[in-house]
């Protein structure tokens, strides 16, 4: 496990660990059963199939196996990398039994790796067809959808808000796990495909019914959810108290200066327990943080980071402080520093519920911090809202789709990721983003009375 | 420091420490790695053939090549390797050194003649120089010197009057090395026997071909653009060493010991080799895979199996399986039986369902829900494939059914 010295910059592409040379993947494939009715492949919420790729690589059909994985899943890199795999395709491995689980994930980027180095283009697109459609949003949803409908043939044009394509995967994701580099890469292959990325142009009011009206055939919505939850702690007020957004997307933007100068020799606080709580533990470390402490309310067990980035803030001596709530932020002059805490237990056993956490008295403890970053999910911002009167919102401000998850009341209109679900993961937005484009090729070769071509995933 | 048993043998009167040898072959190039090998723990060596400076080899490059299996490297080593291409003087003067720095151990000195006079020749050098034994190579499967190697080991007449000649040359014991590329290998056995031979080695690398370029369409090892057929070692051909070995074990005709060689790596295949008939066994392709220090586990490894088996002395090993090896006729077919699983012991993978529907009887079902095959020994072929897939120790075995009548397919409907 890598440890971060004082003296390393993030800003390095080395920085982010490597796949494995194909030798090397071929010798963990060795030790896949080639199960029946392969478990790892029905837990791919995007259908990646693990299963069929590992079995590809056993067979020397190297190019058969990233062709499984880019097709089924055109971040199927970026999926290896950052995807909290132990919690799925490898969750049900079958060789567990006997030792542990197939490193899924490692050997799917590995093969992607490989891929680039021989120059293999895995995805090829149909002959042009006539029709169009706009994405809002160049996160993994919107990515995954672009693909699916410029492979078969028609028009895709996705717009981003930011300076640069990727969403969550550039500004949420710190560059030791995910290298824009390699996120770069990956792009490429959209590319290839004809997708035209329009970046800096933010959807401005009413902007999904004005794509229709403008003469695209359809609309996929996936902006993602931007704006953090809030920590409900008396001194949120405080100077130094920031958002694990703010933080790691300001080392995106050429901040990280004076992120540095906020951070290095400080005493930092992470309040939350996900991937991205972990992210920014370990980022804070990076710039030389001298203590820095991750507060989570439940237990180890119920902590959703993947245990990839739990491992990485452990191994930079981040301490991890569980059953614990933050219960005021305390300052000086409008300046953080330190707060008080309090450990919690479950009042009735067996239920790890949030809603069954209780503070115990007589646990209060304090702790010395000059920064605290709050990390407790995302929700949507006011824009999306503003978005157009033809998406229907829940009251939590998400868009409201059919059963399948992403149709919506309009016909042409489709929503997919976190601005649906919620917080969830960039394989679930992944699943939605080509749920959406298949619905999307059907409706067009039914508009266009063309037949449904084969190409896609499964 | 595990106790290692006297594993000493003697064969054609000669005292061999242990039957642990080097074969005649890159790994016994030199005075230099043989003592090293002794001090290993190598009982013996067949020191690299030696043939006359009169012919200049010299060796095709690349000389060799691996055959790998998925993960698993060097599963067997295809090779072009020729005799010694070292001077005469040198070579006869490492083996004078050899036997004068260790005297115990065996020093059997392999030849090639290019003609019946060089025979003659080689051995005469080779019985003065000191060797213990003498190997005469009829085997080698990819000579660049036309009519030598395998051609001599192919031709019967050839056999007898070259060893022959050897014989009426020198005292010490004779064995001839045998090629496995003939339909049946105790002809030229019983021909070297005739000869004079003291004892047989079998067998020298197989001739194949192992693996051909996809990039250039030249089978390797790739010699500036051309490859042949030429030799395989490795674990992949000791079936075929096993076989020869018991082969010429078996014939009532054949009186001489037998020194095996064929892919043996481990202690198993030692023991293997031994219950077979074999007397002592080389070595080459574990070494090149391993190092000589294999010959640790070796001794350590059958030291052990035959506390285990109460064994007192090699000797009583030796050729203890050829009277359970029978020809097919011979197999009592009222003894059905059934594969038997341990499900206990499933970690649901399914390999056994998905051979026994393609390939075995189609006895397995499948329970989708508890992943877990389900088992009707009735309609069990027994072909055992399903244990063969299977990754958990002793899971499916075999069991005897009284009773059980032999199980045939369905007509199709």
């Amino acid at each position: 496990m890598k440890t971060w010295r004082e003296s390393e910059t993030l800003e390095n592409t080395s920085d982010m660990e490597r796949g494995w040379p194909l030798a090397l993947a071929v010798n963990e494939a060795a030790r896949c059963h080639l199960c029946h009715d392969a478990p790892c492949s029905k837990a791919c919420p995007a259908g990646t199939n693990p299963a069929e790729f590992i079995r590809k690589l056993r067979l020397r059909n190297v190019k058969g196996a990233i062709r499984t994985i880019k097709e089924n899943n055109i971040l199927g890199g970026v999926c290896a990398v950052v995807c909290p795999t132990e919690q799925l395709c490898q969750k049900g491995c079958v060789a567990a039994g006997l030792d542990r689980a197939i490193d899924i994930g490692r050997i799917q980027r590995s093969l992607i790796e490989y891929g680039w180095q021989i120059k293999f283009n895995p995805v090829e697109s149909a002959d042009a067809r006539p029709g169009k459609i706009a994405i809002i949003g160049s996160g993994p949803a919107g990515l995954s959808c672009a693909a699916e409908v410029a492979r078969n043939g028609y028009k895709v044009e996705v717009f981003e808000g930011m300076d640069e394509p990727g969403g969550v995967l550039r500004y949420g994701v710190p560059s030791f796990r995910l290298h824009p580099d390699f996120l770069d890469r990956e792009l490429q292959d959209l590319k290839a495909l004809g997708v035209k990325i329009t970046c800096g142009k933010r959807i401005e009011n009413g902007g999904v019914d004005k794509l229709l009206a403008k003469g695209y055939d359809a609309v996929f919505y996936a902006p993602g959810t931007w704006k953090p939850v809030e920590a409900k702690i008396p001194g949120s007020d405080l100077k130094n108290v920031i958002s694990a957004r703010e933080f790691l997307a300001s080392m995106r933007n050429n901040r990280q200066k004076s992120l540095t100068a906020m951070v290095k020799g400080k005493n930092v606080a992470v309040y939350g327990g996900g991937s991205v709580a972990m992210d920014a533990a370990t980022t804070a470390r990076a710039l030389g943080a001298n203590k820095v402490y991750v507060i989570y309310r439940r237990s180890l067990r119920e902590m959703p980071a993947a245990k990839h980035d739990l491992d990485m803030a452990l191994a930079n001596n981040v301490s991890i402080r569980t059953m614990s709530v933050v219960t005021e932020l305390l300052g000086e002059n409008g300046c953080l520093n330190g707060l008080k805490g309090c450990e919690t237990d479950w009042k009735k056993a067996g239920d790890t519920s949030a809603a069954n956490l209780v503070n115990v008295p007589g646990t209060e403890f304090r702790l010395k911090v000059e920064l605290f970053i709050s990390a407790l999910g995302y929700q949507p911002e006011k824009e999306t809202g503003e978005a157009g009167k033809l998406l229907k919102l829940s009251a939590k401000g998400l868009v409201e789709t059919k059963k399948d998850g992403v149709s919506t009341s309009h016909p042409q209109i489709f929503a997919g990721g976190d601005i649906v679900r919620g917080p969830a993961l960039v394989v679930e937005a992944v699943a939605d983003g080509k749920s959406a484009g298949k619905n999307i090729v059907s409706m067009l070769a039914k508009a266009k009375k063309l037949p449904v071509s084969g190409r896609g995933g499964k | 420091m595990a106790r290692i048993r006297d594993l000493s043998i003697e064969i054609c009167g000669v005292k061999f420490p242990n039957p642990f040898l080097l074969s005649s072959s890159p790994v016994s190039n030199t005075a230099e790695m043989v003592a090293r090998a002794f001090d290993a723990g190598w009982g013996g060596v067949a020191y690299k053939t030696i043939a006359h400076d009169r012919t200049k080899i010299i060796h095709p490059s690349p000389r060799m090549a691996p055959f790998n299996y998925e993960n698993k490297g060097l599963v067997g080593l295809q090779n072009v390797e020729q005799t010694t291409d070292r001077p005469m003087a040198d070579n006869w003067s490492d083996v004078r050194w050899l036997k004068k720095h260790y005297p115990r151990n065996v020093l059997i000195v392999s030849i090639m003649g290019f003609s019946l006079q060089e025979w003659v020749e080689l051995a005469k050098m080779g019985e003065d120089n000191g060797a213990d034994m003498l190997e005469l190579n009829f085997s080698c499967p990819h000579m660049t010197v036309e009519g030598s190697g395998m051609k001599v080991g192919q031709a019967m007449e050839l056999i007898e009057k070259f060893t022959s000649a050897v014989r009426k040359t020198v005292k010490i014991p004779i064995l001839a090395k045998l090629t496995s590329n003939v339909t049946d290998i105790t002809v030229p056995a019983l021909y070297a026997q005739r000869g004079g031979a003291d004892g047989i080695t079998a067998i020298n690398t197989v001739r194949a071909l192992t693996e051909i370029g996809l990039d250039d369409f030249v089978p390797r090892p790739n010699i500036s653009g051309k490859g042949a057929m030429s030799g395989m070692s490795g674990p992949a051909i000791k079936p075929v060493g096993l076989k020869c070995v018991t082969e010429l074990a078996q014939c009532r005709e054949l009186k001489i010991p037998i020194i095996g060689c064929g892919g043996a790596e481990t202690w198993v295949d030692m023991a293997e080799y031994l219950l077979c008939g074999a007397s002592a066994v080389q070595v080459t392709t574990g070494i090149i895979h391993y190092g000589q220090r294999i010959v640790e586990d070796m001794a350590e490894g059958l030291s052990d199996w035959m506390d285990e088996r109460k064994f007192k002395n090699l000797s009583s090993i030796i050729g203890k399986s050829l009277k359970n090896v029978v020809s097919t006729d011979a197999f009592d077919l009222t003894r059905q039986g059934a594969a038997e699983f341990d499900l206990e012991k499933c970690i649901g993978c399914g390999q056994c369902y998905i051979v026994c529907q393609d390939a075995g009887g189609q006895n397995l079902g499948w329970n989708s829900k508890k992943r877990r095959p389900e088992v009707n020994s009735e309609r069990c072929l027994s072909c055992m494939i399903c244990s063969m897939v299977c990754p958990v120790d002793g899971l499916i075995t075999y069991r005897h059914v009284p009773g059980k009548k032999e199980v045939m397919p369905a007509r199709m409907k």
